[in-house]
């Protein structure tokens, strides 16, 4: 299985290649109030919105804005649209799906976490105002 | 007035008694005829009448010189007051007048005796007074020449004094005149050397003025070094860029290769070669980037480095400026100096001159005081002299007063009329 990992809150993070929509730079996401802090804000791609999240914060680090990756993970399933900002892109990695369980093991020894856009999605729901 | 004189006299007696001869021997004739009778009658007649005649005319005479005599007697006791009476107008009055006469010269020579005497006596008296005075103020002329002395003695003691004391002052002065001119030729030097300073600070200046054109010239190529350099991370951010939209490119298309699936596979593997690539070229990039960050870096300490040895270039220049500065002030303050140096000369050697003529005037004045005192101790042997000579002249004038007395005492032997 082909797994998109970035790196986020001081771990490396693997998200199923098949969520994700675009690669995008120079994000410039439009703020939006009384939302969760880790929400940096909409961002308008190609004819769709997306929610953008700090994924530093999301995950109750610091953040990962100003890192020197200007790059936005788009996601998108289930008509949900999400921009994920990681502090640092890896790449596509291939990892053994049958032997996929929380965390995967990739050739290089790295342990990557695997999540879904739903697992992030709820993350983010559960978040109360300010947080 | 008619004068009878004695010898007119003596004619008459003898005419007179030669008639009563005559009448005699004429009635001896009548009374009797003998010759010798009649002539010895005639004789003892005329004998008796000469000898009557006679007898008369002498005792005239001797009683009228009796008289005189007697006047003379009481005029040689010192009466001058008697008058000779004039009792016939013969020689005899004549003699008498003469008398008389002289005892009225007498009479008023002694009264003129008298009353000069009076004023001899009164002049010594005064004469005595006065000399006493003199005596008195010759004294006390002795006495203030005495102290003139003294005091022209202690003058002088004091003016030979001031003398010695100008005369070192004088030293003192011509030493610091000489001090002074010794002072002036340092300051000359001093003021030569300032300038020979300031013209090498200038000169020094000159050469840093050299150094920092020659430093900016030479620091021209590093600068446009860094610009080239600049251009070059220019570059390499513009190649950055495309290294990383080669990536973000590869990725998506790596991304939409697995979407695709089995159809996607050798696009995906091209993709990935893309990115490898892409990361080569980041990479070879980001090694790029860090030989011109080295070369920036190396330039920048350069740039630095010249910076710096301009900085310090500029505040040497800035030290230079301030010591050419420093040297123009010490320049003027020197001369200030020289000038104040000089006007201390010139004062010391007004004051020179001036002490030399107060000296030449004190040794004047010294020479003046010693005068003053030998002219007081002449002053003093005069004074004496004179006092001696007073003294004298007093005791001429008591001997003279005891004269007066004397001659006041003569005097009053006479008795005069009405005294």
């Amino acid at each position: 299985m082909d797994c998109f990992v970035f790196e986020a809150a001081g771990k490396y993070l693997g998200i199923e290649a098949r969520y994700i929509y675009r690669i995008a730079d120079e994000v410039r996401p439009a703020p939006v109030p009384l939302l969760p802090s880790c929400h940096v804000g909409i961002v308008y791609y190609r004819g769709d919105l997306y929610d953008v999240v700090d994924a530093g914060r999301l995950l109750g680090k610091e953040s990962s804005l100003g890192k020197g990756n200007p790059y936005a993970i788009l996601l998108k399933w289930n008509q949900r649209k999400l921009g994920l900002i990681p502090d640092r892109i890896v790449g596509l990695e291939w990892i053994d799906h049958t032997r996929i369980e929380k965390n995967a093991f990739t050739g290089d020894g790295r342990t990557i976490q695997m999540i879904t856009p739903g697992d992030i999605w709820k993350i983010l729901s559960d978040l109360p105002y300010g947080h | 007035m008619n004068r009878t004189s004695i010898k007119n006299k003596l004619i008459l007696s003898f005419l007179a008694l030669l008639l009563i001869v005559m009448v005699v021997v004429g009635a001896a004739h009548q009374i009797t005829d003998n010759i010798a009778t009649a002539l010895a009658v005639s004789a003892a007649a005329a004998l008796a009448a000469g000898i009557l005649f006679g007898g008369i005319f002498s005792r005239s005479i001797v009683r009228r010189l009796n008289s005189l005599s007697s006047v003379a007697r009481e005029i040689s006791h010192g009466d001058l007051s008697k008058e000779i009476p004039f009792l016939s107008r013969d020689e005899i009055r004549d003699l008498e007048e003469v008398f008389s006469a002289m005892v009225a010269d007498l009479r008023n020579i002694i009264s003129e005796i008298k009353a000069v005497s009076a004023q001899i006596e009164n002049t010594g008296r005064n004469l005595s007074v006065q000399t006493e005075k003199v005596l008195a103020n010759s004294r006390k002329i002795d006495e203030s020449a005495l102290t003139i002395a003294r005091g022209s003695e202690a003058q002088s003691l004091i003016v030979q004094k001031t003398s010695l004391i100008l005369d070192k002052n004088l030293e003192q002065m011509n030493e610091a005149a000489r001090q002074s001119a010794q002072t002036a030729s340092k300051t000359n030097d001093a003021l030569l050397k300032t300038e020979a300073g300031e013209a090498n600070a200038r000169k020094t200046l000159r050469y840093l003025e050299d150094v920092l054109r020659q430093m900016a010239e030479n620091a021209e190529p590093i600068y446009r070094l860094s610009g080239k350099v600049e251009k070059i991370k220019m570059v390499m951010s513009v190649m950055d860029e495309l290294s990383q939209k080669t990536d973000l490119l590869s990725l998506n298309a790596s991304i939409e290769a697995t979407r695709a699936g089995e159809m996607g596979k050798g696009f995906a593997l091209v993709a990935n070669e893309i990115r490898n690539m892409a990361e080569h070229s980041r990479d070879s990039s980001h090694e790029i980037r860090a030989i011109v960050d080295d070369i920036f870096r190396d330039n920048e300490a350069v740039i630095g480095a010249l910076k710096k040895s301009e900085d310090h270039i500029n505040k040497g220049r800035r030290v230079i400026h301030g010591i050419v500065g420093t040297f123009g002030d010490m320049l003027s303050g020197v001369k200030e100096i020289s000038a104040g140096v000089k006007e201390v000369g010139d004062v010391a050697r007004k004051q020179i001159e001036e002490m030399r003529g107060l000296l030449d005037q004190f040794q004047e004045l010294s020479r003046l005081a010693q005068e003053n005192f030998v002219s007081t101790q002449k002053t003093t042997i005069g004074t004496k002299n004179q006092k001696e000579e007073i003294q004298g002249i007093v005791r001429a004038s008591n001997t003279l007063n005891a004269l007066s007395q004397k001659m006041i005492q003569t005097q009053q032997r006479f008795r005069l009329r009405g005294a």
